[in-house]
């Protein structure tokens, strides 16, 4: 480290920040829509291409029934498999003969219908995207068909150690609490389910006078509103008030939570290290992706170096901060050969102690800044990315000079401050998952603490 | 920003059509060094940032046994160390500069992406020009990435049942060619290539007249193109390495590999060889699997997912690669599903296609999907690179890369059915099936 830190404290002096050009996410046009959908709209004509995406708020995975997992999911899906005009096929023919991409997914707190096409395209895309939310069919047989697949696809998560891990830590940390929903839905839940609870879903949750659209691409602004008004403008506003979407507080772990999955197959084992974040709009969060950038976040993060670079343990580590409105948590994961584990997991500990301990060097947090500074042009360059920047801004709130603020705080920030940034990062209280092969892994973990144990065959992803 | 390899099954469609008006042949510059070592420059100012790929001819295609795997070993030790800057220095300075990256290792080529602001275009020209001739391969970091390699291949293959599969489906199907084997290579070669061999492979195919960089974005191409001589001049060129010669023999009869292991959830193969991406047949090809199999409207998703509701998923299509290979159908079976039936309803949906084509309908559709996909992947100036790079090494000229729409426009739709009949047949056909042993009682 010391060798390369010579050559970069040269480097401060030729590459002032100063000169790191950046871009400006472009002010978008807004209107509203008389059925209350509000829409962004920026003109891009260098490709024929438009993107655009629609934010159903309370249409996600959170305000699902309790022990209904997979709701959301099957309710956004299913909007794609009919309505009252168009059959499924009909829709999945549409759809490809243009070569549009077109999906409606969950997320935790919202829905959003991602659609592209060429321009050409758009005002069939618009008809079936409004088609979609306005009267879907939700027949029985497509129900049914959808509902099996979803059963038959847990049994293909559980073959693939990586994808289950990040079911059963989300079931680990946050318990019964609405951001432990899976999208995927568990056993029990599917068990359940029943095409009567979509179709409540689906009354209850969609709706165009909260939601939140954005276009971006090669189309006018008169052309468009002719179009959105025959089409997404079309979709009625219940009359009855929108359903709350606050969240609770999210739950903050006391002490350690340990869990072993037994997978007798697994070659590696795999870890998730969850612990308390910070909500999207807290004034932490730029420092807090800058540090996060160093300890776990990019190519040469001191997770990264210390366990894939130094030491060929794993093919990548790292860690984020997930953030929503109500709170967040922290996520470090990796994996490694079973027999090596427990140097994997000691590694992780002694970087997140030094972490908060010594924090992190000048020249780390210049080369950190240089960073982020240098790739964020990149984030905001296909019209999709400007979209979602659009609809992420809105829903939470941050203000069009949300990434400006970001970018100015980025490079305003100080060694000392990320130090006390690293507070953040665990120390005692934590949940730690681990799926692998119990018998080669089971003492080594035993230094930990006690594991509670599930086999990956038992149902459901919780305990 | 993992340095990764791309398995060559996976989004291969061809993403080539009529070019729009401000991604035209006439922006493209081209140059050449004496040593050899060939530049793409595409101009672009929209937004403050660079696109720099460097590309080499060499993949698994050039690899032998023993050294299978090699060729994505060196992708990931050009991270570890030249004479000029240590071990792991490359991603510190580039990232001290603003910048990231990240490479990827197919069948036929290797590719070096770094995605920078302007004002790190000289420290990144001399990074690259550095190690093209200079890495070291010190001994323990040697050691060290072939344990980060063999994680790898511990995930993206042992633990992934579909990988799993789909190395044993083409090491059968393919006997002779190197094709045979995938890029991540065999475990045993992985724990034991020796390091003279692996300089000495360095040597041969990391050479300036072995190249193509492409420059797409924010910087000047006069200077741009100074740094590069003022960088790269002085790098050998070296003795052209042996063409691959192997030609894989016509397969004589349908083949089968059956894997048994411990999973809850089946998969399912089909593979038949196909043409390269040159051959006259391949256009027609790749148009005929977007009705196949691509999408949900697509023959064989609405036959197995929809109708007979064997199946989960389908993917797959032709592979577009240098020398022949393989058409690929991949299936994930509902866990009770009959794998001959899956495999009979397939058969039939290719022999519909044989006796009687694509409907216009779907023809269209191909066209729309192939001009829809392209555009899309022209909106970054990695995208731009990208197409102009692997059109270079895969076609012989980034230049068909803006002829491709008139090539596909002379695919006649009453064509395919013929072309089809010439590779849909059973002595062209290897089945395979991982089977779930134990592991639900």
């Amino acid at each position: 480290m010391t060798r390369n830190l010579t050559i970069i404290s040269i480097l401060l002096l030729i590459l002032p920040l100063a000169t790191m050009a950046s871009v400006k996410l472009p002010q978008p046009e807004k209107f509203v829509l008389d059925n209350g959908l509000t829409v962004y709209f920026l003109q891009n004509s260098e490709l024929p291409l438009v993107s655009f995406r629609v934010l159903i708020p309370g249409a996600g995975s959170a305000f699902e029934p309790q022990g209904f997992d997979g709701l959301a999911n099957l309710t956004a899906t299913l909007l794609l498999r009919g309505t009252k005009t168009l059959s499924a096929e009909e829709i999945a023919e549409s759809l490809d003969f243009m070569g549009a991409r077109f999906r409606i997914s969950d997320a935790e707190e919202y829905s959003t219908v991602y659609g592209e096409c060429l321009s050409e395209h758009l005002p069939k895309l618009f008809q079936i995207a409004a088609d979609c939310l306005i009267s879907p069919a939700f027949k029985e047989d497509e129900y049914q068909k959808e509902l099996s697949r979803k059963i038959d696809g847990l049994k293909a998560i559980k073959d693939n150690p990586g994808r289950a891990l990040q079911l059963y830590f989300r079931k680990a940390y946050f318990g019964e609490h609405p951001l432990g929903q899976l999208s995927t839905g568990t056993d029990s839940s599917l068990k359940k389910m029943s095409l009567r609870e979509v179709k409540k879903f689906f009354s209850a949750r969609y709706r165009p006078d909260t939601a939140i659209m954005a276009v971006v691409g090669d189309i006018g602004r008169e052309k468009l509103l002719g179009l959105l008004n025959q089409s997404i403008g079309q979709w009625p506003k219940p009359s009855s008030p929108p359903l709350p979407v606050t969240i609770p507080p999210l739950p903050a772990p006391k002490g350690k939570k340990l869990i072993l999955v037994d997978k007798p197959d697994a070659t590696q084992s795999y870890f998730a290290l969850g612990a308390s974040g910070f909500a999207v709009d807290d004034k932490i969060a730029a420092k807090a992706s800058l540090m996060n950038t160093l300890w776990g976040g990019r190519f040469t993060s001191w997770l990264n170096t210390e366990l894939r670079i130094k030491r060929g343990l794993t093919y990548g580590a790292s860690s984020s901060f997930q953030s929503w409105k109500a709170g967040g948590i922290f996520m470090a994961s990796s994996y490694t050969r079973n027999d090596k584990i427990s140097e994997m997991l000691d590694i992780t500990f002694d970087l997140l102690q030094t972490a908060k301990e010594k924090g992190f060097s000048d020249e780390e947090v210049e080369s950190g800044k240089n960073y982020l500074l240098g790739q964020f042009p990149r984030t905001l360059e296909t019209n999709a990315s400007k979209a979602s920047a659009y609809l992420r801004i809105v829903y939470y709130g941050l203000g069009f000079d949300y990434y400006d603020k970001y970018l100015t705080e980025i490079s305003s920030t100080r060694a000392e401050e990320l130090k006390a940034c690293a507070k953040l990062l665990p120390a005692k209280d934590f949940v730690l998952v681990v799926v692998g092969k119990g018998d080669d892994i089971r003492t080594l973990l035993s230094k930990y603490g006690k594991f509670q144990e599930k086999k990956i065959t038992d149902p459901d992803f919780g305990l | 920003m993992i340095k990764k390899f791309v398995l060559p099954m996976i989004g291969l469609f061809l993403m080539s059509t009529v070019m729009q008006a401000s991604f035209k042949k006439e922006d493209i510059q081209v140059h050449q060094l004496d040593n050899g070592l060939k530049i793409i420059f595409y101009e672009d100012h929209t937004i403050p940032s660079i696109s720099y790929y460097t590309f080499f001819r060499v993949g698994s295609r050039n690899e032998r046994p023993g050294l299978t795997g090699i060729s994505h070993f060196i992708e990931h030790m050009m991270f570890n160390g030249t004479q000029k800057f240590g071990p792991g220095e490359f991603d510190r300075l580039m990232e001290f500069y603003g910048g990231s990256n990240n490479a990827y290792t197919s069948d036929d080529l290797t590719a070096y992406t770094d995605w920078f602001p302007p004002q790190a275009l000289e420290k990144m020209v001399e990074l690259e020009a550095d190690r093209m001739q200079s890495l070291i391969f010190d001994p323990e970091v040697f050691e060290s990435e072939r344990g980060v390699v063999a994680s790898e291949r511990r995930m993206g293959v042992e633990n992934n049942n579909e990988a799993l599969l789909y190395e044993n489906v083409r090491a059968t199907a393919i006997m002779a060619h190197p094709y045979h084997w995938d890029v991540i290579g065999w475990m045993s070669d992985i724990l034991s290539w020796r390091r003279e061999e692996v300089i000495q492979y360095y040597r041969t195919y990391y050479a300036p007249n072995n190249a193509v960089v492409v420059v797409a974005g924010d910087f000047d191409p006069g200077k741009t193109l100074e740094l590069i001589k003022k960088y790269y001049s002085d790098i050998p060129s070296q003795t052209p390495p042996s063409p691959v010669s192997t030609i894989e023999p016509p397969q004589m009869g349908r083949k089968e590999v059956v894997i048994k292991k411990q999973a809850q959830s089946p998969s399912f193969q089909v593979v038949y060889h196909a043409p390269n991406c040159r051959a006259a047949d391949f256009l027609a090809l790749s148009i005929l699997e977007k009705p196949l199999i691509q999408g949900e409207s697509s023959r064989l998703y609405r036959r197995l997912v929809r109708q007979e509701q064997l199946a989960i998923s389908v993917f797959g299509g032709i592979s577009e690669t240098i020398d022949p290979q393989l058409f690929f159908i991949s299936v994930q079976p509902r866990p009770e599903a009959d794998l001959t039936k899956i495999e009979k309803i397939i058969d039939e949906e290719l022999n519909r296609v044989v006796e009687q084509g694509i409907t216009d309908q779907e023809y269209q559709k191909a066209l729309n999907i192939i001009r829809s996909n392209f555009y899309s992947s022209l909106q970054t100036n990695s995208g731009k690179a990208n197409q102009l790079g692997s059109n270079e090494l895969l076609y012989g000229s980034y230049e068909n890369l803006f002829t491709m729409v008139e090539q596909y426009s002379q695919v006649k739709r009453e064509d395919i059915p013929g072309i089809a009949k010439k590779y849909f047949n059973e002595l062209n056909k290897t089945v395979g099936k991982l089977i779930p042993q134990g592991g639900n009682q």
